[in-house]
């Protein structure tokens, strides 16, 4: 399953705001139909590396290959036209609308003279609780509107429209966060059905150890704007992500000092 | 990780719990059975139109118990003033005006944005046509010109239209208006302050300019300082080119010297005159009928009153005459009608005439006035003299009816609809799902900039006046009328069955408060101003119930 070519490679990436350098030679490779967890402490560059993926920031230096072929972003339009996804935090739903008009919203289907062709609902209807249903959440009625949905849901919704405008990277910024337990397993389930499509790679940014160890197949360690640890699920140990996830500082040591 | 299918490790706090989390292939309750099946009665009840159009029919009904006379013992809202023919010109008239404001200022919310300056773009563009139809339109530029006296300014005209016609008025009012609707949308999107305050400035920016220009331009050239308002401009949408004549306007027919109408009439067909001439005797027909049963009517209230007195004083052989008379009077004698003269039938004739301003009568002509002369021949349409009651129903309604259907497909079945909606319920979203949010809301000052210019036209051409104070407080009524109708002022939400439902509301009850004995005509506010807390609350709570409480 693990493929021998990378979908993406970023190449000895830097990146300096000012005099600060936020980004210091960051390599990693991210395999279609794997989850690549993106790990690291608050202020490691996680977010930093994960904005110029997906263009909304240049980097000062090194390089994005996508396929083999360098790329250059100068928007997260360009991005997403090679087949960058991003799904944010706020998941960027409108909450008074519904399911259909979010999963097609900036990109709906129409008939007519934009912007003010008609727009083919039941079409789009159609796709949307198939596409849904493809990452395993059965909508009842698309028509629903987003905000009566759950956080898993909506999760679900926003990976299932990165993925229908073709994402071939999806990048996922801690989506399990602010989630009660129950919809941080539905999430992490459906990152495993899509990382099962075996198309799409995944980048998963996290702060939950457990979450990262249920569902990456590779790993990439961030501090301080450094690559601190890599590896593949089978190298890594369970302490040793541990470690490496607090920015390398002892975790044990940590736990003797709280403890006394 | 080989297995595509294997299970989460089990080994996990959270697949520990006794439940499995929601999911669809567990035969457990999912997710998506919280949601509470809707069935039709639900889903009718769920529908935020259903308080306002219950408003209005209670509003309707209102106006039409109450408008009902005294001296009528009848239960019909069709009997008295309110829904007789005049009265649903002038309530549908007065409704379609706030209608159209409020459709500029309802989708603008909905995107998210405020305009207060609707009243003083209507105030703008009315003084803007009038001005530029009595007095024309000219561009003039400085030079400095040198004379004897030494260097000065001079004004050089490079554009000038003297005569007007009322299409080309609209046209350069638009460009206007427009610009200032673009303006105060780009003020706001660029700066990023709030649009309460960017249209404010325009309030009182626009009116000032419309005094302003009146005082400048609305004089003839040797007046210090013009007045502040025009009246008198020539009735556009009435002019008729008049076979035989020229052009003329439809009520100066009837002055016209008695050789012009004879040959007028000649050159009429004597099918044309068979059919007007029908029209007319049917006309004279009911007034000498309603002429008859009054003046019956007239002479056996002055005999009865006589009887009273002679009652009083004893005189009873003048009592007796009195009886005599009264039985004398018994029945209705029947006045002959006028006959059916020439400039009767031209007067006809010319009513059947298109106007040679088809703006000025889109805008401000009537509508459905075959309907209407139908109700008058069926005995509906008739005023206390036995003439029609209402030509018809004013222009502005059509206008109205085309601008809603229109804002409808827009908003609820077109991607630029998706736009609006997700512009106004979540700024950031939109733009994150590359919706152009800026041309948006800018679209939408230009559209609300227009719907003002509309309003001022249809009560230019009406009225064939200008005044610079129209469209006073404009602004805040369009704004109310939109949230009756189900607006939320945070935006995102609202449809324009909605704004439709709260301009008919608004417009009604003032009507209806005007009949209600023995409450002043100005407890309409009161109402309006409760209606208005209430639907704003109504709203706000359909709004969490639908987002799930955000």
């Amino acid at each position: 399953m693990i493929q021998a070519k990378p979908v993406m490679r970023v190449k000895n990436i830097s990146k300096k705001f000012g005099n600060f350098t936020a980004l210091y030679g960051v390599s990693m490779e991210v395999h279609s139909g794997e989850v690549h967890a993106l790990l690291g402490d608050n202020g490691a560059g996680k977010s930093t590396l994960i904005k110029i993926i997906s263009g909304v920031y240049q980097a000062t230096s090194g390089e994005i290959q996508i396929d083999g072929n360098p790329v250059h972003f100068n928007s997260p339009r360009d991005a997403s036209v090679v087949g960058i996804g991003t799904v944010y935090q706020d998941l960027a739903l409108n909450h008074l609308t519904s399911v259909t008009r979010n999963f097609f919203l900036g990109r709906e289907m129409s008939v007519g003279w934009e912007p003010f062709g008609l727009l083919k609902m039941k079409e789009m209807d159609a796709i949307t609780v198939q596409e849904m249903a493809k990452i395993g959440i059965d909508i009842a009625d698309p028509g629903q509107n987003v905000g009566t949905m759950s956080g898993g849901q909506k999760q679900t919704l926003a990976i299932a429209r990165a993925i229908y405008f073709g994402a071939k990277v999806l990048i996922l910024d801690e989506p399990t966060s602010a989630l009660g337990q129950k919809q941080q397993m539905e999430v992490l389930k459906t990152i495993k059905r899509v990382k099962n499509l075996g198309n799409i790679a995944i980048i998963l940014i996290t702060h939950n150890e457990i979450h990262a160890r249920l569902t990456a197949d590779r790993y990439t360690f961030l501090s301080l704007g450094e690559v601190i640890g890599r590896g593949t699920s089978k190298d890594l140990e369970g302490d040793e992500i541990k470690r490496l996830m607090a920015g390398g500082a002892e975790i044990g040591d940590l736990a003797a000092e709280l403890a006394f | 990780m080989s297995d595509q299918t294997d299970p989460l490790p089990a080994e996990t706090p959270e697949e520990n719990q006794s439940s499995s989390p929601a999911s669809v292939s567990s035969e457990k309750r999912t997710e998506t059975d919280r949601l509470v099946k809707k069935n039709w009665f639900f889903a009718l009840f769920q529908n935020p139109e259903v308080g306002p159009f219950g408003v209005m029919i209670l509003l309707l009904l209102a106006l039409g118990f109450f408008s009902i006379p005294e001296s009528v013992d009848s239960y019909n809202p069709f009997a008295g003033a309110g829904f007789n023919a005049l009265g649903i010109r002038n309530n549908t008239r007065l409704i379609a005006q706030l209608g159209i404001i409020a459709l500029g200022a309802g989708l603008l919310i909905i995107a998210g944005e405020f305009d207060l300056s609707i009243g003083s773009m209507v105030g703008f563009s009315g003084m803007c046509m009038a001005i530029i139809m009595k007095w024309g339109f000219h561009i003039s530029v400085p030079i400095i010109s040198n004379t004897a006296e030494g260097y000065g300014l001079d004004w050089v005209r490079i554009i000038s239209i003297t005569q007007v016609d009322p299409w080309m008025a609209l046209g350069i009012t638009l460009c206007f208006t427009l610009f200032f609707g673009w303006l105060i949308g780009y003020i706001v999107v660029k700066t990023g302050m709030a649009s309460f305050i960017v249209s404010l400035s325009f309030l009182f920016f626009l009116r000032g300019l419309t005094e302003v220009c009146f005082r400048a331009f609305n004089k003839p050239p040797d007046q210090t300082s013009g007045s502040t308002q025009v009246s008198g401009l020539p009735d556009a949408k009435n002019m008729v080119e008049l076979p035989g004549y020229g052009e003329i306007e439809r009520a100066k027919v009837a002055v016209l010297p008695q050789d012009v109408i004879h040959k007028i009439y000649n050159s009429l067909s004597p099918e044309e005159v068979e059919g007007f001439s029908q029209r007319v005797s049917f006309s004279n027909a009911s007034v000498a009928e309603f002429k008859s049963v009054m003046l019956h009517q007239k002479t056996l209230e002055t005999l009865n009153r006589d009887i009273g007195f002679a009652q009083e004083s004893g005189n009873t052989k003048l009592l007796e005459t009195l009886h005599e008379r009264v039985a004398e009077n018994a029945e209705i004698v029947l006045i002959s009608p006028n006959p059916v003269r020439e400039v009767d039938v031209v007067k006809e004739y010319v009513e059947t005439l298109s106007s040679l301003n088809p703006t000025a009568d889109l805008l401000g002509g009537n509508i459905l006035e075959g309907l209407f002369n139908w109700f008058y021949e069926i005995g509906w349409n008739v005023n206390n003299y036995g003439k029609q009651f209402a030509p018809g129903l004013y222009s502005s309604v059509l206008v109205w009816g085309v601008l809603a259907f229109l804002a409808y497909i827009v908003l609820s079945k077109t991607q630029a609809g998706n736009w609006i909606y997700s512009t106004g319920g979540d700024l950031n979203a939109a733009k994150a799902n590359g919706v152009p949010t800026n041309k948006v809301k800018i679209s939408l000052f230009i559209f609300s900039a227009f719907c003002a210019t509309i309003f001022a036209a249809t009560q230019v051409f009406e009225t064939n006046t200008s005044d610079a104070a129209k469209g006073n407080l404009k602004e805040l009524e369009a704004i109310a009328a939109a949230v009756i109708g189900g607006i939320v002022l945070t935006g995102g939400f609202g449809t324009v069955l909605g704004i439709v439902l709260g301009a008919v509301i608004f417009g009604i009850a003032r009507e209806a408060f005007f009949y209600i004995p023995y409450v002043d005509g100005s407890f309409y506010r009161v109402f309006l101003g409760f209606i208005l807390l209430t639907a704003a609350l109504t709203n706000e709570n359909i709004r969490k119930r639908l987002t799930g409480g955000l």
